[in-house]
């Protein structure tokens, strides 16, 4: 008897023991995990989009098995024809970079076009009258139009070496004259809004005085490229490790859940995959069809191939963005319908000079047909998230982790809605709760 | 089995048996070799199944799963004790104590529907789990493996239908006789 009562205290003894050892390393885990995390938290970005590739990439590698070759030979060829398509795919994006001549060429191009097209939009009426919707269009704009033009103004540095390549610079022919006549036109482009004087003749500034941070140093800027270039060498090796994975990743995590909720996670895991799986993919094909809609249309509106491309890839790439992805492609699109020359739409009848409102119309077709073909035949009900919830989640991505985060606000929310209603109904289902 | 297929399942037994003469790896494949559940597939099927299947141990007394709760998962017994057990509001009956090479909760593998009994360690025990999705997966992947291991499922509950038929039919005359 006492023997057993000395067992069950011994028993009583170990339990509290071992509860206080669990509670400790789990103390200590935390705080090593997060200190890591926030030490390494540079290399988190890569390691999501690498494993958000080898996840995305995974049913295209199980589709194309091929029985009779070793599973690592396979990977390998995988690799390989993912490595020859992404090569020639950045030979071909290489070739539409423009070089230092295009870059002053666009900017020059850009604003004289830009201020052409404004003062278009503002002309007074021959009489020298001005009505009340251009006047207001002048009050709104007139700021505006002032700081995109000092935005787009060449310093000093760049107008001497925009007049070299006018002479024909770098063993490069000289630029086309129209560009030069472009060039001289923005010199004596003035300031649309004149800044009020105040009651001591003073002109009060347009921005406030609070002075500029100071730029990082060359050596610190190269440093935190360095950093940021060497945590990005991650990804591609995340995403092959990872694309040799047969399991190995799930089993071992598996097998650090207690018996208890082996089914259980199994069952909540395999739910995560399947919708964060769904929508994912759902989201790039989208993506997909959206960069192609825009690719066709501008095409069809006389846009060169290459531009027509990298426009469809951008806004296809950033219609990941709820909202802010048309509003970006309309930019990029109405922005190269300003300076856009020389175009000859290959549908009959459109007269070139409308190019702009061309673009809008396309845009907003594009937009209409995601709304109500692409994204009910292609997501369906893979994600269902209310749209209070998709503005909140991207203004807190973009605080949180810029560009990045604004990308991965949506998909970060589903995977905590359906992780958190799988959960629970799963340990319901299975009477822990 | 063709000559080429035959030729690949020579190959991989004999490098499994020239490099992991004592791996786990093979002593499972090993071990599902002796498992009626799986005699119908080659040594390289045997490899992919075992693969997919997940190492699990049990304390004593610990449960495997507890009736009601949803199936997910096929279990074989690689070593220990398991009672198939049902609970009613006073009294535990004990179904069948299985042993090694038996294997249990294999109506998971068809669907979620919940467990009809209780599945509890009587000593320490070491199981493998077939999980369904991963069954289903295989379907894609390696098809004849996953459609033998479903005909062995069918034939195995064909087996039982046949059994619960004769129970019937056995009970059947007397209760007629009663009536009467």
């Amino acid at each position: 008897m006492s023997n057993g009562r000395g067992f069950e205290e011994q028993e009583r003894e170990r339990r509290v023991r071992r509860r206080v050892f669990y509670l400790t390393f789990a103390a200590l885990a935390l705080i090593l995990g997060g200190f890591l995390i926030w030490k390494l938290r540079i290399l988190i970005l890569p390691i999501i989009v690498g494993a958000l590739l080898a996840f995305l990439f995974r049913p295209l590698k199980e589709r194309f098995e091929v029985r009779w070759l070793p599973r690592e030979l396979q990977v390998l060829c995988s690799f390989a024809a993912i490595g020859i398509v992404l090569f020639f795919a950045f030979n071909t994006f290489r070739k539409h970079i423009p070089d230092e001549e295009q870059k002053l060429e666009f900017k020059v191009r850009f604003k004289y076009k830009l201020n052409q097209r404004y003062r278009q939009l503002v002309a007074k009426s021959p009489e020298g009258k001005s009505n009340t919707v251009v006047a207001l269009l002048e009050k709104q704009l007139g700021p505006f139009m002032d700081k995109i033009n000092e935005v787009l103004a060449l310093n000093p540095e760049e107008r001497n070496l925009f007049l070299k390549y006018a002479a024909g610079y770098n063993g490069k022919p000289p630029i086309e004259s129209k560009f030069v006549d472009y060039f001289r036109a923005n010199q004596t482009t003035g300031k649309y809004v004149i800044p009020e004087k105040n009651a001591a003749g003073e002109i009060s500034p347009a921005v406030s005085a609070t002075p500029a941070s100071a730029p990082p140093s060359a050596g610190e800027e190269g440093t935190s490229l360095e950093s940021k270039l060497s945590a990005w060498m991650l990804a591609p090796l995340i995403f092959i490790f990872l694309g040799f994975d047969n399991g190995q990743v799930r089993r071992f995590f598996i097998s650090l859940v207690p018996n208890r909720y082996f089914e259980l996670s199994l069952t909540v895991l395999d739910r995560l995959d399947d919708a964060i799986g769904r929508y994912l993919r759902g989201t790039l094909m989208e993506c997909f069809l959206v960069g192609l809609t825009l690719t066709l249309g501008l095409i069809l509106l006389g846009i060169p191939l290459g531009i027509a491309v990298a426009i469809g890839v951008v806004s296809g790439l950033l219609n990941a963005i709820p909202f802010l992805g048309i509003a970006i492609a309309l930019v990029i699109g109405v922005g190269y319908a300003l300076i856009a020359e020389n175009v000859t739409p290959l549908i009959p009848g459109l007269n070139p000079n409308d190019l702009v409102w061309y673009v809008l119309i396309l845009v907003v077709i594009t937009h209409v047909l995601d709304d109500i073909v692409f994204q009910p035949f292609v997501l369906g009900s893979a994600a269902n998230v209310h749209p209070l919830v998709v503005v909140i989640a991207i203004i807190a991505g973009s605080l949180i982790m810029g560009v990045w985060g604004m990308l991965f606000a949506i998909p970060t929310v589903v995977v905590v809605e359906t992780a958190g209603a799988t959960f629970f109904k799963e340990l319901k289902d299975y009477r822990i709760i | 089995m063709s000559a080429r297929k035959f030729a690949a399942d020579k190959l991989l037994w004999e490098t499994l048996g020239r490099w992991k003469r004592s791996s786990p790896e093979l002593d499972r494949i090993q071990f599902l070799k002796t498992v009626p559940f799986f005699d119908r597939l080659s040594n390289r099927q045997l490899k992919t199944v075992s693969d997919i299947m997940f190492g699990r141990t049990y304390d004593t007394d610990e449960a495997v799963f507890e009736e009601g709760q949803p199936g997910a998962a096929l279990f074989l017994i690689l070593d220990g004790k398991i009672a198939i057990e049902i609970c009613r509001e006073t009294s535990t009956t004990r179904l069948a104590v299985l042993e090694r090479g038996a294997f249990f909760g294999e109506m998971a593998l068809l669907d979620d529907t919940p467990r009809s009994a209780n599945a509890r360690a009587l000593e320490p025990t070491r199981t493998l789990a077939l999980y369904r999705n991963d069954l289903d997966g295989l379907m894609h992947r390696h098809a004849r493996t996953a459609c033998q291991i479903y005909r062995s499922l069918a034939s195995m509950i064909g087996d039982r239908l046949r059994s619960t038929n004769e129970l019937v039919q056995m009970k059947a005359p007397a209760d007629t006789v009663g009536i009467e």
